[in-house]
């Protein structure tokens, strides 16, 4: 059987990929992209631990965290959508203008 | 059973009914509402003479009952508010005075203001009624917030009918000072109120739950009343006495007070006759006479009492010798025949006082009703040297007026000098007795008689006497039944008023002919408002003893007041009786500067008021925005300013705040890290 470290070094290396992702490009729907990759990093956590523990709870709670994910990429794809009526762009950088 | 007494409010509300109909119907009257003032002031007197009556032969002789509550009392503030009537003998007297001059006036109002062709008539006859209604309600109020709202009632109407002819410069003007100036004082009363109820939980004037009778048990250790400021008793009561007494200066026109009065003969010259003999003026004097039983507990204030009376006495009549206009004089004489019944009231003489403003009443209203009558012969002039002669072209007025200066002056057998000797012997006696620092005042009252009667017959020869000065003079505009009327109603009482209180004559003969006093002590025994019980007090707690100056005593104060006031008219004789009078009074140079300039009190009063109250307001106006606002503002002007440079961390790109995140994780990361051991 795998040991669990591995599982957490995946989850790990998912996470800082989606972290980069926020940090570095510009295009809202990679950003969309990036927030469900650190969503799923967490979810092999919880999958992980739910094994080691031999407790189910952990797995619920992914299921949980994808109908989440599920739900916020349609709320995040009608924000873009307005993003794009309202600046012609979807690149994240534009819009300042709600600050003060 | 509905006796006399259950009508008494009607005595007032008569007024109220011609009030009302000669404001809204009063343009399709034929008389513009005079008719139904008349009917109703005529009502009035008949029913006051009615109660007065019943006072005086009935089975009770007083009546306090509530008619209407509008507060009840309940928890911490256990006093009930409430309207009522109190007739005692005082106030039964009041009413007869008030709705007699009422009347009269209405019916010489026919005269002085129908006659003469003036506009807005309804509005006149209207104020006048609201007028009477408002000082009967003061005179038979039950208790002191009652008294307080009708006083103020009796300060607007004066108002209203002092700025009769608002179109002029003159009339708002003055009626915005009587206004101002007697608030002035009403401003302490209303303290004085408040602090009544405070101190006793009731403002009744008569029976034992009276507030006058409860500081007397309190200060016998009877009753528990609360006291303020950390005072005493007596010293809170006195400090009570002085804050009711601003209003009474205010209203009665007092020292240093009396300068709206002078100023109100803009008014229409009935009003004024109503405003100073019956109504505004006399509501001072009389809140005084109805608490009595207040102020006689604390010698202090009686003696303030006294003093200012005396002191307005003499003042007053020393500004009215120099006067041209003939209504001028009449309201320097009002001033001081007040300070008379002050002065009375305070020197322990409670019925001389009532007497004197019974008298006063009549006589000061006689005057100025004559005084109208001239106003109406010379075409509206005032000026007494622009009149001379008048005696062979008006013998009525003449003889009444007359009748009313001799009263006035103070001269055997007319009214004011049974009255005024009475007020002066009063005086004498308590002063003579324990004390003594009433003689200051019987001092100036007793020099203010020499002046009353200089000034009274300067007036009369200088109006009456010598030859015409004008060719109105000659021709004067004849006056009506409707101004004569009422001069000789008043013009015989001023003759013979004086019989109702021969004090002197019954010290001689013995003759039981003091009736006014018997009157006046026929006050239910419960109310504790008659007379005996106002000398016990005096003596008991004000220490009032009156000294035994005997027959030849009384005879020789008697004679000193008569004496006095033949010396101040005979000089008036000598000067101002031949045929082209000057003016003498210019021989005293620069006293009579002053005395025109009213001792420079208005331009004092205008001082206090432009040179020292406004920059006091404008340094608090200054403190309030510049320290008080600029404390407030400066902290906000801070915050703001801060807030300017604090919010250039929001940049509003999600990437900053994620990277911000990021930051903080990793820093959070490497602090446990390092902290907790890892590496």
């Amino acid at each position: 059987m795998i040991e669990t470290q591995w599982y957490l070094l995946l989850s790990a290396a998912v996470f800082s990929i989606g972290l980069f992702g926020i940090l570095v490009r510009e295009s809202a729907l990679i950003y969309l992209m990036s927030i469900e990759l650190m969503l799923n990093a967490a979810n092999i956590n919880l999958v992980a631990f739910s094994l080691q523990h031999g407790n189910l709870t952990g797995q619920v709670f992914a299921l949980f965290g994808m109908a989440l994910a599920a739900a916020e990429v349609a709320i995040g794809l009608g924000i873009i959508l307005v993003l794009y009526r309202n600046f012609e762009t979807i690149d994240v950088t534009v819009p300042t203008t709600m600050r003060w | 059973m509905t006796g006399i007494y259950d009508l008494v409010p009607v005595i007032a509300l008569l007024p109220l009914v011609s009030f009302v109909v000669a404001l809204f119907a009063g343009k399709y009257l034929p008389k513009k509402g005079a008719l139904a003032g008349i009917a109703a002031t005529g009502g009035s007197l008949v029913l006051s003479l009615l109660v007065a009556l019943t006072v005086a032969t009935g089975d009770t002789a007083g009546y306090n009952e509530t008619l209407y509550t509008f507060l009840e009392g309940s928890g911490s503030a256990p006093f009930s508010l409430e309207l009522g009537v109190l007739v005692d003998p005082l106030s039964a007297l009041m009413l007869v005075i008030v709705s007699l001059i009422s009347f009269l006036v209405h019916v010489f109002s026919l005269g002085y203001m129908n006659d003469e062709g003036e506009t807005g008539l309804p509005r006149y006859y209207a104020g006048l009624g609201l007028f009477s209604f408002s000082m009967l309600a003061f005179v038979f109020a039950s208790n002191i917030l009652m008294a307080f709202m009708f006083f103020e009632l009796v300060g607007l109407c004066s108002y209203l009918l002092i700025g009769f002819w608002f179109r002029e410069a003159g009339p708002p003007s003055a009626a915005k000072k009587a206004f101002l100036v007697t608030r002035f004082g009403d401003y302490f009363f209303l303290v004085g109120v408040v602090a009544i109820f405070a101190t006793f939980g009731t403002g009744a004037f008569a029976g034992s739950e009276s507030f006058p009778h409860l500081a007397e048990q309190a200060l016998h250790g009877e009753h528990a009343v609360n006291t303020f400021l950390g005072l005493g008793e007596q010293a809170w009561f006195t400090v009570i006495g002085l804050l009711v007494l601003g209003g009474v200066m205010g209203k009665s026109a007092q020292f240093p007070l009396h300068t709206w009065l002078p100023d109100a003969m803009e008014g229409p010259t009935p009003v004024s006759a109503l405003i100073h003999a019956a109504t505004m003026v006399a509501a001072g004097v009389f809140l005084v006479a109805r608490m009595y039983g207040f102020y006689a507990l604390s010698p202090t204030a009686l003696g303030v009492i006294a003093f200012v009376g005396g002191f307005t006495a003499l003042f007053a009549a020393t500004m009215g010798v120099v006067k041209q206009e003939l209504k001028q004089v009449l309201a320097y004489s009002t001033i001081s025949q007040y300070g008379y019944m002050m002065l009375a009231l305070g020197g322990g003489g409670y019925v001389a006082a009532v007497f004197h403003l019974t008298t006063h009443a009549v006589f000061k209203a006689l005057l100025f009703l004559g005084a109208g009558s001239v106003i109406i012969a010379m075409h509206h002039n005032e000026n007494m040297w622009d009149m001379g002669g008048l005696k062979e072209k008006m013998p009525v007025t003449y003889w009444t007026f007359l009748a009313g200066s001799l009263a006035l002056a103070g001269i055997f057998p007319f009214a004011g000098f049974w009255s005024k000797d009475e007020v002066l012997y009063e005086t004498l006696i308590h002063g003579l007795g324990e004390s003594p620092l009433l003689l200051g005042g019987y001092a100036m009252g007793l020099l203010a008689v020499v002046f009353t009667g200089f000034y009274t017959f300067r007036m009369v020869f200088l109006t009456f006497h010598g030859e015409p000065r004008t060719d109105v003079a000659e021709d004067p505009e004849p006056v009506r039944w409707n101004v004569k009327g009422p001069l000789v109603v008043l013009g015989v009482l001023a003759t013979v008023l004086g019989a109702i209180n021969m004090v002197p004559v019954k010290k001689l003969v013995g003759a039981d002919i003091d009736f006014l006093h018997q009157f006046l002590d026929e006050a239910p025994s419960g109310f504790l408002t008659s007379v005996h019980h106002y000398t016990e007090l005096l003596e008991v707690e004000a220490g009032y003893g009156a000294a035994d100056i005997g027959t030849t005593g009384l005879l020789a104060s008697a004679a000193l007041s008569l004496g006095l006031a033949l010396a101040g008219a005979g000089l008036a004789y000598r000067l101002y009786n031949v045929p082209e009078p000057v003016e003498h009074t210019d021989r005293l140079g620069r006293v009579k500067t002053l005395l025109m300039h009213n001792y420079y009190q208005d331009e004092f009063q205008v001082w206090l008021a432009t040179g020292l109250t406004v920059p006091v307001a404008k340094a608090a106006n200054t403190f309030d925005q510049g320290i008080i606002d600029g404390v407030v503002d400066g902290i906000s002007t801070a915050s703001r300013f801060a807030g300017r440079g604090v919010r250039r961390i929001q940049t509003g790109v999600v990437r900053n705040y994620a990277a911000l995140l990021t930051l903080g994780l990793v820093l959070l990361v490497a602090f446990f890290g390092v902290t907790g051991g890892w590496f």
